[in-house]
């Protein structure tokens, strides 16, 4: 009796696809047919065939809950889903018949009847189908952003990131290792998927290994399909994780190949397994770039920079994804202060200029005043004196001038030491004397570089061995 | 006129004859398809052209492939200068001191260093050979530099030594290869070419990749090691002479007036702007553009390659000697060339090969010699472009192919009469200086004699994805597609060398 039951339980994959078909074709016939009402007879024929199999599918599907173990849990919805279905077709099926005396269904709009009829059967052949293939089966395949974008992505763990002081304090498998199989593994590796019955999520999962059995073999990484398979080429068939999938990278892979040379322990410390700071390079907040002022500018449109283009500056933003320009005149030498009208449009923009070798004067101070994130300016080689360089004062993150082979005078130098932030000056090649001892180079605070550097001749200069 | 009227006038007949209706259709079965495809991608890009059948979208860099671009990243530099030692100069006479392989000297080498290894002229046993100068720590930073570079060791603060460099070749030619290309195998493209092709050239009249030769012959490896590989040919360097003409063939022929070329050139490129009007083809537009650069060229090379109108105090200073190879004048040509906004200036200086076959190539002789030749005009360079503001925002890179064996060669056994040393790969030094280095650094150790790395061992690769990060480039990223897939300077390795970055 047991068996027969497990065998009518085992027909419901085949069974619930009757009444599938059944109401599908009720609910098509009745569209059909809205205008002209033709097919009655048949449509409610239809609907009863529904209801007889879709109660065949649900006493199948009960049998198999209860001949394979399913979880009540698991199987509820889809269980009170299917029998909703059946009373919901033979409900139809009345309300279809010619008429009779059970008024209080004739009541019932049929439009309605059909709509929820098609949500019940999609909606429990869908709790059918995540039974069967596992929750995420549909929309697995979708790219990780587009399920990101829906809420449904893998769960976005935080990058591993060392403290540059206490690196060697970091447990290497709890602060680093770990965070990386989260970060690139656990979304097929997990208690849930167990994708090559794998859980990577885990010391004990990651020690039992997968269907191919240890992914470690202790010290020995090469042997590792927890390592080799990293390093296999991107085509190859075993390597993991897929083509399609974000891969790890270089530095994350050399991180997990030392932890397997270094018996793959799950408790030391870095410091104590004696690993190179190098290794963990990557692993470091990256130091900000303090170069170019902290402050978000608009967008310069191409074409503003293409018209500035053809008058031959050179203006190149200082990044691809960097708003801030630089601007030289490396190819315009006839550049005079009346040019420099033409950067107001990017006035906001411009952190470093460089009008070297060009035929502007010192009526240009004001205008570079204008300038609210010049960082680096040079000035070099053209006849500027000085006078009104104290307009540059207010400029907020000006670091460095170079003013190599100009006219400027000495007169104008302690104006430059009020500038706030200026560290470097170029004074070489310009009437100003180079004092007769220059102070060494402080950090953080304003250097003039005289220049004039020599190398004096030495007797070994003309020896030949 | 007349001429050239019949002459296109031949040349249209020629095409339509060579057409026939079989050609026709043969060649518009993809290219109608092409065409409708290409119209459809039109106003991808933002710089539009616009010929007589409307406008169509080219990007700045189809009709100048040297326009310049931004980096990826915010770059630390934007020129460099790359000073190569051709022959591979002996890290133990110049920059890593071994005293204890001064106490080791004549005696014979362990057996255990020798197993597995492979050397280009020692056979049997040879013998350990102590340095052959003397040491001392020099500047703030306390690096050592031996009595072969005097000049040199003023200036060592302001450069950072990598003192475990590694390669795994142990001949001229394919080192050199792979310390260019990142591949011991020709056909893949130069630092240069790479820099060239991922940056541009910000100087519109120079070319963005300039190499300059000294020292009477040009590398092993040919100019492969200045090629473009598999890169557009227009990114290649292209080598200039400090003696004699810079650029051959650049002049004017004799009797052909600047006027006349002027006008050659004019009406070979308003035949060239008909033709693209015609077929919309951008290759005629760069076409056009080299034909104007060349122009340009012509004034702008031998102005920047004149070192006679610098002051004598400057020529004092590099040890010049005009109208002649030297690598002196090719320093002070490599200073200019960066000021005037090159891109990459490559040195190749030839004779460092100190195996002791004779007095020029021993170790205590010709490798003297050779240091005193470079010394002054390296050091000079440093301070040249430190105060002229240039140095912030060039990287200069000292190195050889390789480095030289801790153990007096022995060719064919026997014992030579000149000190000299055998090709070594596994560690040898090298040095940065410029914008983002740490002033002063000194990254990685060797053994107590010289042959093996301790710590901080660096691979050509990872000297290439270090150069790279310093002009704003992920060298993981920065590729290009070739044959099918896409190719790195790096190839599948290199790690940035974070210990010598300021």
């Amino acid at each position: 009796m047991e068996v027969i039951q497990q065998l009518i339980g085992r027909l419901h994959p085949l069974v619930v696809h009757l009444p599938i078909g059944f109401i599908i074709t009720g609910l098509l016939l009745q569209w059909y047919d809205r205008k002209n009402h033709e097919w009655s007879k048949i449509i409610t024929m239809v609907f009863l065939w529904g209801f007889i199999s879709a109660t065949i599918a649900s006493v199948s599907g009960y049998l198999l809950y209860k001949g394979e173990g399913y979880s009540f849990d698991t199987v509820k919805y889809h269980l009170w889903f299917g029998i909703a279905t059946a009373i919901f077709s033979l409900l139809m099926y009345f309300r279809l018949l010619p008429p009779t005396k059970m008024d209080f269904i004739k009541r019932m709009p049929v439009v309605l009847m059909s709509f929820l009829l098609l949500f019940l059967i999609s909606f429990t052949g869908h709790l059918g189908g995540n039974i069967t293939h596992g929750s995420d089966y549909l929309l697995e395949p979708l790219p990780n952003n587009i399920k990101t974008f829906l809420g449904l992505g893998p769960e976005l763990y935080e990058m591993p990131t060392l403290d540059e002081e206490n690196w060697e304090e970091a447990e290497l498998y709890t602060d680093v290792i770990q965070p990386i199989l989260n970060n690139k593994c656990v979304s097929c590796h997990n208690a849930k998927k167990e994708k090559g019955q794998l859980q990577l999520e885990e010391e004990n999962g990651i020690l039992k290994g997968g269907e191919n059995g240890a992914i470690i073999e202790t010290n020995d990484p090469e042997n590792s399909s927890l390592y080799s398979r990293l390093i296999l080429p991107l085509e190859h068939e075993d390597h993991m994780p897929p083509k399609d999938k974000t891969q790890l990278t270089q530095d994350e892979i050399a991180v997990i190949k030392a932890w397997i040379a270094h018996s793959n322990p799950f408790d030391k410390k870095i410091g104590e397994l004696g690993l190179k700071k190098n290794l963990f390079q990557a692993f470091f907040p990256k130091a900000e770039d303090q170069t170019y002022p902290d402050v978000e500018v608009a967008k310069i449109a191409k074409d503003t920079i293409s018209a500035l283009k053809k008058i031959g500056l050179h203006v190149e933003p200082i990044s691809e994804n960097n708003n801030f320009i630089k601007v030289s005149c490396i190819n315009k030498p006839t550049f005079s202060d009346s040019d420099f009208d033409l950067l107001l449009p990017i006035k906001d923009q411009i952190v470093s200029l460089d009008l070297g070798e060009t035929q502007i004067s010192d009526a240009i101070f004001e205008k570079l005043g204008s300038l609210p994130h010049l960082t680096f300016l040079k000035l070099d080689n053209s006849d500027i004196t000085g006078r009104n360089i104290e307009s540059l004062e207010g400029l907020e993150y000006l670091k460095s001038i170079n003013l190599v082979g100009t006219n400027f005078q000495e007169t104008h130098l302690p104006k430059l030491k009020k500038f706030k932030t200026l560290q470097t000056v170029y004074l070489y090649n310009t009437p100003i004397q180079k004092p007769q001892k220059v102070e060494k180079r402080k950090p953080g605070e304003l250097f003039f570089d005289y220049g004039g550097y020599d190398l004096p001749a030495i007797a070994t200069d003309s020896i030949v061995y | 006129m007349n001429s050239l009227d019949r002459l296109i006038k031949e040349k249209l007949q020629r095409d339509i004859q060579a057409k026939t209706r079989r050609h026709f259709i043969k060649d518009c079965v993809a290219g109608m398809g092409g065409l409708a495809l290409g119209s459809l991608f039109m106003g991808c890009n933002s710089f539009v052209g616009d010929n007589k059948k409307g406008k169509i979208a080219l990007t700045e860099r189809d009709i100048n492939p040297l326009a310049s671009m931004a980096p990826p990243f915010p770059a630390k530099v934007k020129s460099v200068i790359y000073l190569h030692m051709a022959g591979a100069p002996s890290q133990l006479e110049m920059f890593d001191y071994k005293p204890t392989l001064q106490k080791l000297n004549n005696q014979a080498c362990p057996q255990s260093l020798l197993e597995g290894k492979k050397f280009a002229f020692i056979r049997g046993v040879p013998k350990l050979l102590g340095p052959q100068a003397e040491f001392k720590q020099h500047g703030e930073s306390g690096n050592w530099v031996s009595n072969f570079l005097p000049h040199f060791s003023k200036v060592v603060d302001e450069v950072a030594f990598l003192k475990a460099v590694n390669t795994d070749q142990f001949n001229h030619g394919p080192a050199q290869l792979f310390m260019h290309t990142g591949s011991p195998r020709l056909g893949r493209p130069s630092i240069g070419s790479w820099v060239t092709y991922g940056l541009g050239s910000e100087n519109q009249n120079l070319p963005g990749f300039v190499v300059l030769t000294s020292g009477g012959k040009t590398p092993d490896a040919g100019k492969s090691v200045w090629g473009s590989g598999f890169l557009p040919s227009v990114y290649q360097g292209v080598q200039c002479r400090s003696k004699g003409d810079p650029v051959l063939y650049i002049e004017d022929p004799k009797g052909i007036s600047r006027n006349l070329k002027k006008s050659t050139i004019d009406a070979i490129n308003n035949i060239n702007k008909k033709e693209f009007n015609e077929y919309s083809d951008p290759e005629i537009l760069a076409r056009i553009n080299q034909y104007e650069m060349a122009y340009r060229m012509q004034t702008a090379v031998p102005e920047v390659m004149n070192i006679n109108n610098e002051p004598e105090h400057i020529k004092e200073m590099y040890g010049v000697k005009p109208g002649k190879e030297s690598f002196a004048n090719n320093c002070l040509l490599a200073r200019k060339l960066v000021e005037d906004g090159v891109r990459f200036v490559q040195l190749f200086d030839w004779g460092w090969d100190s195996h002791g076959t004779g007095h020029d190539t021993a170790v205590d002789l010709g490798l003297r010699n050779k240091c005193t030749e470079i010394d002054r005009p390296m050091s000079a360079l440093l301070l040249d472009l430190k105060q002229r503001g240039l140095l912030d925002e060039t990287l200069i890179v000292w190195g050889g192919e390789f480095g030289r064996t801790p153990m007096q060669e022995n060719r064919e056994g026997q014992e030579m009469a000149y000190k000299g040393r055998d090709h070594h790969g596994d560690a040898f030094t090298m040095w940065m200086a410029g914008g983002g280095i740490k002033k002063g650094a000194s990254h990685g150790l060797t053994d107590e004699i010289g042959f093996s790395a301790l710590e901080g061992q660096v691979s050509v690769h990872d000297v290439h994805a270090t150069i790279l990060h310093l002009l704003g480039f992920d060298h993981e990223q920065f590729t290009y597609d070739f044959q099918g897939r896409p190719f790195r300077l790096t190839d599948v390795e290199g790690h940035v060398i974070h210990d010598i970055l300021a």
